[in-house]
C-alpha cells in the first residue's frame, strides 16, 4: 500500500513539471485578450433571448463568459440590487420604487387575451374582461356566446405578466375569481387549447405563434386594436409590455458593451426568432 | 356478487394503472421520436434548445448525478449501519435521526432548490454550479439510500450476528465481512432509485446548478439538467414541443433503464439470499 502511493507520487511529479508551463501560459494570454464574466438573472420570459445574445457576444468575443440564470423579474431586480447579478432581466417596465436600477429595453412584447379556437365570441370590452376575471360575468352567454361557463386562467404571483394585466385593467389579484393558476406562456397556451371554456392572457408573440401552428386557440383585440406583434412594434397595442436589462446604476465596461450589443440590430433575428419584438 | 364486483374492481384498477403507464409512454415516444436522432445526441443545443441536440445537457446531467451519488452514498452507508447496527444504544438520538429522515423524504423539492440556492450557492460561495447542484440532489437521495440500506441490513438473520458474535468476531469484522456484503445488493438498488429521482428533479436544480447550457469546464461551472432544459423548452420557448419531448424520450428512457437494473439486481438478491 505505502510503496503504491509513493511510486504513485514519483510518476505523477513529471506529468505536473510538464503541466505548469502550459498553466503558466494560459494564465499570461488570459490577461492580453478581452476577457470577463457577466451574471444575468431574472425574468424566465427573456432568459431564452438574453442566452441566445449572450452565446452570439460570447463567439465574438472568446475571453468572454456570460452565465444566464432564471427565477423571475422580481429575482432580476433584487439581484440587481444586491451585486448578486451584474445585470437584471424584468419583463416590464421599472416601477417609481425601482428608479435606483437603470432599465435598457432589448424588445418589446405584448399580452394577448386568448380563449378557444372554438369560441365565438370575438370581442370583449375591458369591462367585460373586468367582469369576468372578478366571477361577476360566470358564462360564456352573458357576453354573447353559448351556454357554457367560464374557465379563468390567471397567472402565478410573481409573474410579471400577472402585474402588467392587472395594472393595465385596474385589478387587484385579491378580486380575481381564478380556476386556474399558471406559470408560464406555454403553460397558460395550453390550459386554454384545451379547454372550450377558457379565457387566459400570454405573450402577444408566443400566442401569435401557437394561433398560426394549429394550437386551438384565438387572439381577442383589445380596444378594437387587433392582438398581434406588428401592432405591438409600431405602438398601437394597448396590453404591452419593455423586456428590460437593469443595472444598478450606469453599466461600464463589460455590462455597458454587452447591454450596447443586446439592443442593437445585430440581434433582431434572434429577438424574432423568439416570437418577440425587436427594438425598432 | 360482491365478491365478483371487488374482483372487477381490482383487476379494473390494475388496468387503468397499465393503460395510464402504455399512455404517457405512447405518447413520449410518439411525440419525441420525430426529433430523436444520433446528432441530438452528440450536438449542443441551439436556437434556445429548438435547434442542435441535448449532448452538453447530457454531460452536465452525469456531473451532476455523480456528486449526488458520490456525496450521498458514503454518507447514506454510513447513516443506514449506524442506525441498524449501533443507534440501540443510543436510543434518543436514533429516534432523532430517524426522524430527521422522514422529514427529509416529504420535503418538497422546491423547498431543497431554495435551501440549496441560499445554503450551498450563496453561504457557502459555490455560487449557480454543479457542485452546488449535485450537493442539494445528495441531500434528497440520502432518505431513500438511507432507508433502502438500512432495509437491507435489517433483512441480514440475527443468526448471522449472533454467530459472528459467538465465534468472537469483532464488530467491525462482522460488519465487513458478513453484514455489509449482505446488504450490498440493497444498498445498490437505494442508490439506483436515488439517481431515478434526482434524474427527475428540476426544482430543486434550477436554482442552484442553474440554466447555462453550454459544455461544463469545471464542477464550478453553472449547467442545465435535462429535466430543467425540458422544463425550459415546454415552458419558455414557443416552437421549443418538438426538441422537448425528444429531450424527454431521452429523460424516460434513461430511468426505465435505471428501473430496469433495479428490478435485475433486486432479483439476483433474492436468488443468492435463498
Amino acid at each position: 500500500m505505502g510503496s503504491d502511493a509513493v511510486s504513485g507520487g514519483r510518476r505523477a511529479r513529471p506529468v505536473i513539471a510538464m503541466l505548469l508551463p502550459l498553466l503558466l501560459a494560459g494564465c499570461g494570454d488570459g490577461g492580453k485578450a478581452a476577457t470577463g464574466k457577466l451574471m444575468l438573472t431574472g425574468s424566465s420570459t427573456v432568459a431564452p433571448l438574453a442566452l441566445e445574445i449572450a452565446k452570439r457576444y460570447e463567439a465574438d468575443h472568446p475571453g468572454v463568459r456570460i452565465d444566464v440564470q432564471t427565477g423571475g423579474s422580481s429575482r432580476g431586480i433584487t439581484d440587481a440590487r444586491s451585486g448578486v447579478a451584474d445585470i437584471g432581466m424584468v419583463s416590464r417596465a421599472l416601477k417609481p420604487d425601482e428608479s435606483d436600477l437603470v432599465a435598457h429595453a432589448i424588445a418589446h412584447d405584448g399580452i394577448a387575451i386568448i380563449v378557444h379556437a372554438s369560441n365565438p365570441v370575438t370581442e370583449l370590452s375591458a369591462d367585460q374582461i373586468r367582469a369576468i376575471y372578478r366571477g361577476q360575468i360566470a358564462t360564456w352567454q352573458a357576453v354573447g356566446g353559448p351556454k357554457r361557463p367560464i374557465t379563468v386562467v390567471n397567472k402565478a404571483e410573481g409573474r410579471s405578466t400577472l402585474e402588467l394585466f392587472l395594472q393595465h385593467f385596474g385589478l387587484a389579484n385579491t378580486q380575481i375569481h381564478a380556476s386556474v393558476v399558471i406559470g408560464d406562456n406555454e403553460q397558460g397556451i395550453k390550459t386554454v387549447a384545451g379547454n372550450p371554456g377558457a379565457i387566459g392572457y400570454v405573450s402577444v408573440g408566443a400566442a401569435e405563434y401557437a394561433a398560426t401552428h394549429e394550437v386551438a386557440i384565438r387572439l381577442l383585440p383589445l380596444d378594437g386594436i387587433p392582438a398581434s406583434t406588428v401592432t405591438v412594434k409600431d405602438g398601437r397595442f394597448p396590453l404591452s409590455r419593455p423586456l428590460n436589462l437593469v443595472t444598478r446604476g450606469q453599466p461600464q465596461g463589460l455590462a455597458g458593451d454587452f447591454i450596447a450589443y443586446a439592443r442593437s440590430a445585430a440581434v433582431h433575428d434572434r429577438v424574432r426568432s423568439l416570437y418577440f419584438v425587436p427594438l425598432d | 356478487m360482491r365478491d365478483r364486483l371487488s374482483a372487477v374492481a381490482a383487476w379494473g384498477a390494475a388496468g387503468m394503472v397499465l393503460a395510464a403507464f402504455a399512455w404517457l409512454i405512447g405518447d413520449v415516444l410518439w411525440r419525441g421520436l420525430p426529433g430523436l436522432s444520433w446528432q441530438f445526441l452528440v450536438s449542443a443545443p441551439a436556437d434556445a434548445g429548438r435547434a442542435g441536440g441535448i449532448a452538453s445537457i447530457l454531460l452536465a446531467t452525469v456531473w451532476i448525478l455523480a456528486i449526488a451519488i458520490g456525496t450521498a452514498l458514503p454518507l447514506g452507508l454510513a447513516t443506514a449501519v449506524w442506525l441498524a447496527e449501533f443507534g440501540h444504544r443510543q436510543p434518543r438520538l436514533q429516534g432523532h435521526v430517524n426522524h430527521a429522515l422522514d422529514v427529509l423524504a416529504g420535503v418538497p423539492s422546491i423547498v431543497f432548490g431554495l435551501f440549496g440556492n441560499a445554503f450551498f450557492a450563496v453561504t457557502l460561495g459555490l455560487g449557480f454550479s454543479i457542485l452546488s447542484g449535485g450537493l442539494t440532489l445528495a441531500c434528497m437521495a440520502l432518505p431513500i439510500l438511507v432507508r433502502v440500506t438500512g432495509a437491507g441490513l435489517q433483512a441480514v438473520p440475527a443468526e448471522l450476528r449472533q454467530g459472528a458474535a459467538a465465534c468472537g468476531l469483532t464488530q467491525w469484522t462482522t460488519l465487513s465481512r458478513l453484514l455489509l456484503p449482505a446488504a450490498l445488493p440493497a444498498l445498490l438498488a437505494g442508490t439506483l432509485l436515488g439517481i431515478g429521482r434526482a434524474l427527475a428533479e428540476t426544482a430543486a436544480l434550477i436554482f442552484t446548478s442553474g440554466y447555462v447550457d453550454r459544455y461544463p469546464g469545471s464542477v464550478f461551472d453553472s449547467a442545465r439538467a435535462l429535466s430543467v432544459h425540458i422544463y425550459d423548452l415546454a415552458m419558455n420557448v414557443p416552437g421549443g414541443e418538438r426538441n422537448g419531448y425528444a429531450s424527454a424520450l431521452v429523460l424516460v428512457a434513461l430511468i426505465l433503464c435505471i428501473n430496469l437494473a433495479t428490478h435485475a439486481l433486486a432479483r439476483g438478491w433474492q436468488r443468492s439470499m435463498s
